[in-house]
C-alpha cells in the first residue's frame, strides 16, 4: 500500500512537470501555430537564472519569481526581432527556432560549463503520511502546476486579452479590422509562453539539477504531448501533457525502462498517425 | 572542385586525410538528406536513424559474423538503410489522410529519439558506449583501413551517388518531386499520387544515408547512440541549409564549409564556435533562406529541368 502510493506520487509529479513543462509550449503552438524548437532553452534559461540568483547569494525563491519575468521579456524580444517573420512558413519556423535554440544552449553551456549544477530546493524536506515520505518541493511542484493551469485557463477563456489571443488566432486579418493590434498579441503570446517555459525551468532545476542539455530533455516529450493532445486548443496539449507524462512514468514500473521509453514514442506517434486532431480537437480554450 | 579533392591526399598530412574522409562521408549523408528535404519537401528531422541504423547493423555484421566484406558491407547499409526509410516513411507518409508536414517533422524526429534512447538501454548493442574497435573493411584479402585509400573510396561513392542524384532530379520524377515542394496539392490533381512520390524519395534517401552510415562505421571504426540521435539529425539539417536545400552541390558545400571552419576554429575557439554557427544559422534562415549557393545560382537552379537546358541558364551548371 505504502509502495504503490509512493509510485503514484512519483507519477503524479512526474506528469505535473511534463504539463508545466507543455503550457508554453503549447499555448505557442496553438495559439500562434508554431512549433518553438527553442522551448527547451527557454527552460533552461529559467534554470540558469534560478541559478544564477542562488549563486550570487539571493535566496532561491527569488531567482523562481525572477525567472519567468525575465524569460518572458527574452521572448518578446526575440518575437519582435526574429520569430515574426517565420509565421508564414511553419517549417522555417522550426529550422529558425532551432538556431535560436542552439546559440542559447550553448551560450549558456560556455556559461556554467560542462558541469551539473545544483540548486537547492527553496522548501526542503518531507511530508510525511503514515510511513511515506513524500518530497515537499515536489508537491509544492504539483500545486504550482495546478494553479499556473488554472490561472492560464482563466486568463485566454475569461479575459478580454484572452478573447483577443483567440480572435486572433481564428481570423486574423478580422481581429485586424476590429481594431486588436495582432503583432501586439502575437508579441505577448509568445512572450508569455516563454515566461511558462522560464518558470518550468525554475520550479524543476532543483529536482534535476542544472546542465546546458536540460531543455533537450523535455523537448521532444513536450512536442508529442502537443501533438498527442491536438493543436488548437489550450486543453488539449495540457491532456496531451498528462497522459504522456503520466504514461512514460508509469510504464518503467511494470517493464524494463528502456523498452517503456521507447514504447510511449512509438504509441504517441501511432495513435497521431490515426487520430490527427488529437485527443481534444477544435480551437479555442 | 572534383580536381582538387583528388588532389587533396597528395598534399595532405595523413591525420588531415582521415578528417578530409569523414568530411566526405558525411557529405554523402548530407546529400540524402537534401533530397528528401530540398527536392520533395518532407521534413525528415530523423535523417540519422538510417545513417545510425546502417552503422550498427554493419557493426553487428562485422562483430557477430566477422564479414567485413566491402562487397557484402555496403550493400547491406544501404539495404538496412533503404528498409528502415521504406518502414518508417511508409507509416508517416501513406495513408488516407496526406499527413501534415508538422507531423511528419515531429515522426521523424521522435523516431530518431526512440532510437537514440533503445540503443543507449540496449546491452547488446553495446549500451552508452556503442561498439567499439569494428575491424577495417576488406577487399578480397586486403584491408581497406582510414587514409587515402579509404578518402578515395569514398570520393568515388560520393560521386558516384552525386551523379545517380542528378540524374534523378533532371529526370521527369524530379520536376515532380521539385513539384511536391512548390505545390503538393497541384501535384496531387496532376495526376500523380505525391504519396507514393514521397515515401519513394523518403525510402532513396534513407538508403544514401544507410550507405554513408556503413562507410562511416567502418572509417570511424566504433559506433555509438549518438550517431542515431537528435542531434546528428539537425547537424545534417544545418549542412543542407547552410549550404543551400533544393540544390545538390549545395549540400556538399554545406558540409564542406561547416565541418572545415569547425575543424580549423576547434583549436582555438571550442566554446565558441557552436554559438557562431548558430548565429550564421540563424542570419542564413533569416536572409538567405535557400542557403549560401543562392550567391552563385538562381532560383531556378532548384526548380530542375527536363530535355533541353534553356539557353540562359546553361552556363550556372552544376
Amino acid at each position: 500500500m505504502a509502495s504503490s502510493f509512493a509510485a503514484a506520487f512519483e507519477i503524479v509529479s512526474f506528469g505535473a512537470i511534463i504539463v508545466l513543462v507543455v503550457l508554453g509550449l503549447g499555448i505557442i503552438a496553438s495559439m500562434m501555430g508554431i512549433f518553438n524548437f527553442a522551448q527547451g532553452e527557454f527552460v533552461l534559461l529559467g534554470a540558469y537564472v534560478t541559478y544564477l540568483a542562488s549563486a550570487h547569494g539571493a535566496p532561491v525563491w527569488a531567482g523562481m519569481v525572477a525567472a519567468p519575468f525575465v524569460v518572458g521579456a527574452l521572448g518578446f524580444a526575440l518575437e519582435a526581432l526574429i520569430i515574426r517573420r517565420f509565421y508564414a512558413a511553419p517549417i522555417v519556423a522550426m529550422l529558425g527556432t532551432y538556431a535560436l535554440g542552439l546559440i542559447i544552449r550553448e551560450s549558456v553551456r560556455s556559461l556554467i560549463g560542462g558541469f551539473y549544477l545544483t540548486v537547492p530546493e527553496p522548501i526542503g524536506g518531507s511530508i510525511d503520511i503514515g510511513s511515506v515520505h513524500i518530497s515537499t518541493w515536489r508537491f509544492t511542484i504539483i500545486v504550482v502546476t495546478l494553479v499556473v493551469m488554472a490561472a492560464c485557463y482563466l486568463l485566454l477563456s475569461r479575459t478580454s486579452f484572452g478573447l483577443r489571443v483567440r480572435a486572433t488566432l481564428e481570423n486574423p486579418a478580422l481581429a485586424r479590422a476590429s481594431g486588436i493590434s495582432t503583432p501586439l498579441i502575437y508579441g505577448a503570446t509568445f512572450a508569455f509562453g516563454a515566461a511558462l517555459a522560464g518558470l518550468a525551468g525554475a520550479l524543476i532545476v532543483p529536482v534535476f539539477s542544472l546542465f546546458a542539455d536540460l531543455g533537450i530533455r523535455f523537448l521532444i516529450q513536450g512536442f508529442v504531448a502537443v501533438m498527442v493532445g491536438g493543436v488548437g486548443s489550450f486543453i488539449g496539449p495540457v491532456a496531451g501533457a498528462a497522459v504522456i507524462g503520466t504514461l512514460s512514468a508509469a510504464l518503467p514500473w511494470i517493464m524494463s525502462p528502456v523498452v517503456a521509453d521507447v514504447l510511449v514514442f512509438v504509441l504517441a506517434i501511432a495513435f497521431i498517425k490515426f487520430r490527427p486532431q488529437g485527443l481534444i480537437s477544435g480551437k479555442g480554450v | 572542385m572534383l580536381l582538387i579533392a583528388l588532389l587533396l591526399p597528395l598534399v595532405l598530412q595523413d591525420y588531415l586525410t582521415v578528417f578530409a574522409t569523414r568530411v566526405i562521408i558525411l557529405a554523402l549523408f548530407a546529400l540524402s538528406f537534401d533530397l528528401v528535404w530540398g527536392y520533395a519537401g518532407i521534413m525528415s528531422f530523423g535523417q540519422a536513424l538510417f545513417f545510425g541504423a546502417a552503422g550498427y547493423g554493419v557493426a553487428l555484421m562485422a562483430r557477430d559474423l566477422d564479414i567485413t566484406s566491402i562487397f557484402l558491407i555496403l550493400p547491406a547499409g544501404t539495404l538496412i538503410g533503404l528498409i528502415a526509410a521504406l518502414l518508417l516513411g511508409g507509416f508517416l507518409l501513406l495513408g488516407r489522410y496526406p499527413s501534415s508536414v508538422i507531423f511528419v517533422s515531429l515522426g521523424t524526429l521522435t523516431g530518431s529519439y526512440a532510437a537514440d534512447r533503445l540503443a543507449r538501454g540496449w546491452y547488446y548493442l553495446g549500451g552508452q558506449n556503442g561498439i567499439p574497435s569494428i575491424p577495417s573493411l576488406s577487399l578480397g584479402s586486403t584491408d581497406i583501413s582510414e587514409g587515402p585509400v579509404y578518402y578515395y573510396l569514398a570520393l568515388g561513392i560520393l560521386a558516384v551517388v552525386y551523379l545517380l542524384c542528378r540524374f534523378l532530379v533532371r529526370s521527369q520524377f524530379g520536376l515532380a518531386l521539385a513539384g511536391l515542394r512548390e505545390n503538393e496539392q497541384r501535384i496531387a490533381f496532376f495526376g500523380y499520387k505525391a504519396q507514393h512520390l514521397k515515401a519513394i524519395v523518403f525510402a532513396i534517401g534513407g538508403a544514401i544515408a544507410g550507405l554513408a552510415g556503413s562507410l562511416y562505421a567502418f572509417h570511424e571504426g566504433f559506433v555509438w547512440p549518438n550517431i542515431l540521435g537528435v542531434v546528428f539529425s539537425t547537424q545534417v539539417v544545418l549542412y543542407v541549409l547552410f549550404g543551400g536545400s533544393g540544390t545538390l552541390i549545395g549540400a556538399i558545400i554545406g558540409t564542406v564549409i561547416i565541418e572545415g571552419v569547425s575543424f580549423w576554429l576547434s583549436d582555438n575557439y571550442r566554446d565558441v564556435w557552436p554559438i557562431i554557427l548558430g548565429v550564421l544559422l540563424l542570419l542564413v534562415i533569416m536572409f538567405r533562406p535557400l542557403g549560401l549557393i543562392s550567391f552563385v545560382l538562381g532560383e531556378r537552379e532548384r526548380v530542375g529541368r527536363f530535355g533541353k537546358a534553356p539557353k540562359e541558364t546553361r552556363n550556372a551548371a552544376p
